[in-house]
């Protein structure tokens, strides 16, 4: 028998049947917009941005302003199973997941813990906790702590939700970059689908703003320049004049959970009779450069994103955009929305306000597209006045747009690496699917 | 019951970077009570050394020995604090 042709007609049929939607039972973040609902979709909808000026000073470098979007956020307020100290991203990933935890009503009874799995992102993990770590060992010379390697693991935050959470299942950290948390959230849902767990605690966190990592993002050239008295301005999104992004730091986390178990645990719809669910997920790699994005990569993936919904284009509501606000990387977007969709779908991108959270961005994108669908609403793209004139697309700007009815929307997220990775999410007012 | 300033110190460590609950803070309590493991005990004596600006030579206070008591650990501090101090002025008596 030929397993190879077996593998050939499992992987064709994945790519055409629809698998089911996941529930999200719940979801909690930390970020620079705000750590409530309310928060949130004040900054969300009114276009808010948290960005700020930052002077960037480092003893042999010239001083330099940078946009940053920073939580107000005290890590040292999260007790960590283990005790330890943790890294400032961990802290946050932590205080996300409790809250989505008890939004959804998941306690220690509520599941059986060998189908927990903890699915989690970060681009850059423990880089900021290195970076004080090194200046201590450096600059001060002062010893490394006992507990530095386990702060600094990429898994770290992983590991920490695990004990927190008591999870048996699974505790994998994906780390592709901007897409990190975008690709944990959707190989939960897989694994979900596929039987290996009933459960998931999913989401992504960054929180590396330290000198020495916000220098190394400054030598890249990717961040705008934050203008003189309006630095919250920086990020500007398909903008004519957009000159990149602003760095950010935060974490989101959703509880993913198989209907089936939803409903054997009691839980109810979100309220007034609407869930909401994850509906389709692709991932792919561009294959073609290590930073230069590739629209023909970005168009299999969301197109392998809405055959995983089982929905066509047409009934997608909008597109919350990766967008960067750099040159190429819009341009590549823009050019790939427009392939699937037309030039009528509308499209946000929220990143002008919470800034750029690397790894966490994707999860952080996913809530602020839920409660777009929430509200039956697209949230403006703050600071675009005028979209770049190349760029045919109804970016959504000024005020929100109301969208009644709105049922399915898209998450993009694409990383350095060539990695691209798209999130369905929809809202369902009928409980009895 | 001791309230040094000492005893004050590293009970705020415990209780503010430890989460350790203030009700198990006490002088008499041994460093295995306190709910750490020997990892999370190591790093405690590290925040102790960085707080005090001293260290601990291992044969005073080795952290695996959790038999020993905070009030015991305070004792090792003061110690030492004073055997630094004496350090520093030492070179200045040498060349009095």
């Amino acid at each position: 028998m030929s397993s190879g042709v077996e593998h050939a007609v499992i992987a064709a049929s994945a790519q055409r049947i629809a698998a089911p939607p996941v529930r999200v039972s719940g979801i909690g973040f930390v970020t620079p917009i705000g750590r409530t609902l309310e928060a949130f979709d004040d900054a969300l909808f009114h276009g808010r941005s948290a960005v700020r000026s930052n002077t960037l000073a480092i003893p042999g470098m010239d001083s330099v302003e940078i946009p940053v979007a920073a939580c107000d956020f005290d890590s040292n307020g999260v007790r960590s199973t283990s005790r330890l100290p943790l890294d400032r991203g961990t802290a946050m990933a932590l205080a996300a997941a409790q809250d989505a935890a008890a939004q959804a009503g998941l306690t220690r009874d509520s599941v059986d813990p060998e189908r927990l799995g903890i699915f989690w992102g970060s681009g850059l993990a423990g880089a900021g906790s290195f970076d004080n770590t090194t200046q201590a060992l450096y600059a001060e010379q002062r010893r490394m702590r006992p507990t530095t390697v386990l702060t600094v693991m990429p898994n770290a935050a992983v590991a920490e939700l695990a004990l927190h959470f008591g999870a048996h299942g699974a505790a994998i950290a994906y780390a592709c970059a901007c897409a990190s948390s975008a690709v944990a959230i959707g190989e939960a849902m897989r694994a979900i689908r596929g039987g290996w767990i009933d459960v998931a605690i999913v989401g992504g966190h960054d929180a590396m703003l330290t000198p020495g990592v916000m220098a190394s993002w400054q030598a890249m050239r990717v961040m705008a320049a934050p203008p003189a008295g309006a630095p919250e301005t920086a990020c500007r999104p398909f903008s004519g004049d957009r000159a990149g992004f602003a760095l950010g730091e935060g974490a989101a986390a959703l509880v993913l959970e198989s209907e089936a178990h939803a409903r054997s645990r009691g839980v109810a719809d979100a309220g007034e009779g609407t869930s909401y669910v994850l509906a389709g997920y692709a991932t792919n790699c561009d294959g073609t450069h290590i930073t230069n994005p590739d629209s023909a990569g970005q168009v299999r993936a969301m197109r392998a994103a809405l055959r995983d919904a089982g929905i066509d284009a047409t009934q997608i509501g909008h597109v919350n955009a990766h967008g960067t606000a750099t040159i190429a990387g819009d341009a590549a977007e823009a050019a790939s929305v427009r392939e699937v969709f037309g030039s009528a779908m509308p499209v946000c991108a929220t990143k002008a306000i919470h800034g750029h959270v690397l790894g966490g961005g994707g999860a952080i994108e996913l809530v602020a597209t839920l409660r777009a669908l929430a509200h039956e609403a697209v949230p403006p793209i703050a600071n675009l006045r005028e979209p770049d004139a190349a760029f045919d697309l109804a970016f959504v700007r000024g005020e929100a747009r109301a969208m009644p009815g709105m049922r399915w929307a898209m998450s993009n997220s694409f990383a350095f690496g060539g990695i691209n990775a798209v999130l369905v999410a929809g809202r369902i007012d009928a409980p009895s699917r | 019951m001791s309230t040094s300033p000492t005893f004050n110190s590293i009970a705020r460590i415990l209780e503010n970077d430890f989460h350790v609950e203030a009700k198990l803070v006490a002088p008499q309590t041994a460093l295995a009570d306190l709910g750490l493991d020997s990892l999370a005990l190591m790093e405690f004596v590290f925040a102790v050394e960085d707080a005090f600006h001293l260290r601990i030579p291992e044969d005073r206070l080795d952290p695996r020995e959790a038999g020993i008591t905070l009030q015991r650990l305070c004792e090792v501090i003061d110690a030492e604090s004073a055997a630094t101090v004496g350090a520093v002025h030492a070179p200045e008596a040498a060349h009095a």
